[in-house]
């Protein structure tokens, strides 16, 4: 199979997403070939996940101060920050129209595939983490989002942290920290690292990115063909770009469900457990647990990541939480399931509760609040 | 068509029900109300197993009207974002605005409150002979299901 290749660099925001969506769209309909694109943003610009609202979670007035463009990615996830150090991965391959759930399935299994293989190549222990994260030792290195055109054409977006400025970051994000502090960016380094860091050196993206190329062909058993936007592609990514990413009906668009947040803190025997949750309606998009509890912050981000767009349901919140012990049982002797449990349960309610959706609050446990 | 005969597969139990259609790659179903010409979609528990657990909905408008295979909607799931295609050509009469508010309702209950639209088919008698139903439907939910095992989407 022959696969396109495109590498380009410090692209504008709206050039890079209407660039993805557009060759996605093509792909689809037979427009344009198969592409690999392996590219940068230009420092920097901050993508929210394709029904997140902005307000909610970029500290909007900084960016304007800093001049940061703002813009909405058609995949889904978090916020993120995207620049120089970042390595934008865009893989467009057709859906067959019989099998799309298959091609999706096998877009993101020989797609993480190559990225691990390449971050392995660095020298990295990384691996496929559930639903959408390449971690190494509990710690997100890359990001990943599918989208499904309308023309069945599949994007399959990852980004790659080659480097990242958490400080920077965490004055771009909203996240559930009332401040940042020293312990937040410790917090956040906990939970997310880069190739640089684990390497311990200062490679270059574009040493990153010819890994990563040479790890795709090996796993997607195709021949990549560098090339460049056809005219007709660069036309249709222009007109996108100017219907689409450039307006504020897009990147500003609210969604029918509001972000809210909650947090609970109780005292238990083995130490204080602080929990806050970010939810869409009645699901959880993120969660932070802290304390000073004794457990490894990769068994901690496990049960995180465990939450993660999980339903905040209290018996399924209880469940998912009790799955992740079963699994790593060893790291959390010496903190008991039920208080992990009854703070997220409570966290959860408290976030319902500000939404106007409490139901789930009056059935959530407050025993060993404080 | 079976009336409302259900498949519940060893111990999870994937239930989809005989009374209504369904679109072989979608997994979009539809049910089709002849007293008044009115098509009712939503999604399989084989498409939401594939997709995780539904964070937004989105519904395009009443007065709408939308060819087979063509986008009436999107979401964003645990997998993946998209668009939601329509089995059958209609306008849509009617969107499920508690779908839109609440999208784990149509992981909780696919088959009833967790509707997405009605609409008024074009031509239900050509197109749903397209889908899936009755007699060949326990071949194509077992195979189906075997290829979910298969890929991983099911245990």
């Amino acid at each position: 199979m022959d696969l396109r290749y495109i590498a380009d660099d410090g692209v504008s925001a709206s050039f890079g997403l209407s660039a993805d969506e557009t060759i996605a769209e093509r792909v689809g309909t037979g427009a344009s070939v198969p592409t690999l694109r392996l590219y940068s943003y230009r420092s920097y610009c901050a993508l929210v996940g394709r029904f997140q609202n902005v307000q909610s979670e970029l500290h909007v007035d900084f960016c304007r101060e800093q001049d940061i463009p703002i813009n909405r990615r058609p995949t889904g996830g978090g916020a993120i920050i995207m620049g120089d150090d970042q390595l934008g991965v865009a893989l467009t391959m057709p859906a067959h129209v019989e099998d799309t759930y298959n091609r999706a399935r096998e877009i993101m299994a020989v797609t993480s595939a190559g990225l691990v293989s390449g971050l392995n190549k660095l020298g990295i222990d990384a691996h496929f983490h559930r639903k959408n994260d390449i971690v190494v030792d509990g710690k997100k290195i890359i990001g990943l989002g599918i989208y499904r055109a309308p023309s069945d054409g599949l994007l399959f977006h990852a980004s790659v942290l080659v480097d990242l400025d958490v400080p920077f970051m965490l004055q771009v994000l909203n996240t559930p920290f009332e401040k940042i502090s020293d312990k937040e960016i410790a917090g956040t380094m906990e939970r997310i690292t880069n190739v640089r860091r684990e390497t311990h050196s200062q490679i270059a993206l574009d040493a990153v990115r010819q890994i990563m190329a040479r790890e795709y062909e090996t796993a997607l058993g195709a021949t990549l063909i560098p090339g460049d936007f056809t005219e007709d592609e660069l036309q249709a990514i222009h007109k996108l770009e100017r219907e689409k990413y450039l307006t504020d009906d897009w990147i500003y668009q609210t969604s029918s469900i509001e972000d809210t947040s909650g947090g609970c803190l109780i005292k238990t025997p083995v130490g204080l457990i602080d929990v806050r949750v970010t939810m869409a309606g009645p699901t959880i998009k993120a969660a932070y647990i802290g304390g000073d509890f004794f457990a490894s912050e990769a068994a901690v981000a496990e049960l995180e990541g465990a939450l993660r767009w999980h339903s905040g349901q209290p018996d399924k919140v209880a469940a998912q939480l009790e799955e992740v012990y079963l699994r790593q049982r060893e790291e959390f002797n010496s903190l008991p399931v039920e208080y992990i449990i009854q703070a997220v349960q409570k966290a959860v309610a408290r976030s319902l509760a500000l939404a106007g959706q409490d139901q789930a609050a009056d059935s959530a446990v407050t025993a060993g609040e404080n | 068509m079976i009336g409302t005969t259900e498949f519940t597969i060893e111990k999870k139990t994937y239930t989809i029900p005989a009374d209504r259609s369904y679109d072989r790659e979608s997994h979009m179903w539809a049910r089709f109300d002849p007293a008044r010409n009115q098509v009712t979609i939503g999604i399989d528990v084989l498409g939401l197993t594939a997709l995780g657990d539904l964070a937004y909905v989105t519904l395009a408008n009443v007065g709408t009207t939308i060819n087979r295979g063509k986008s009436f909607g999107t979401l964003e799931a645990a997998k993946m974002t998209g668009n939601l295609s329509t089995p059958v050509s209609g306008q849509i009469v009617a969107r499920n605005e508690s779908a839109i508010t609440n999208p784990a309702l149509v992981n909780q209950d696919p088959y009833q409150a967790g509707w997405l639209v009605v609409l008024e088919p074009t031509d239900w008698q050509a197109e749903s002979a397209q889908l899936v139903s009755g007699e060949a439907m326990p071949a194509w939910v077992d195979s189906e299901l075997t290829r979910y095992r298969q890929q991983g989407w099911v245990d």
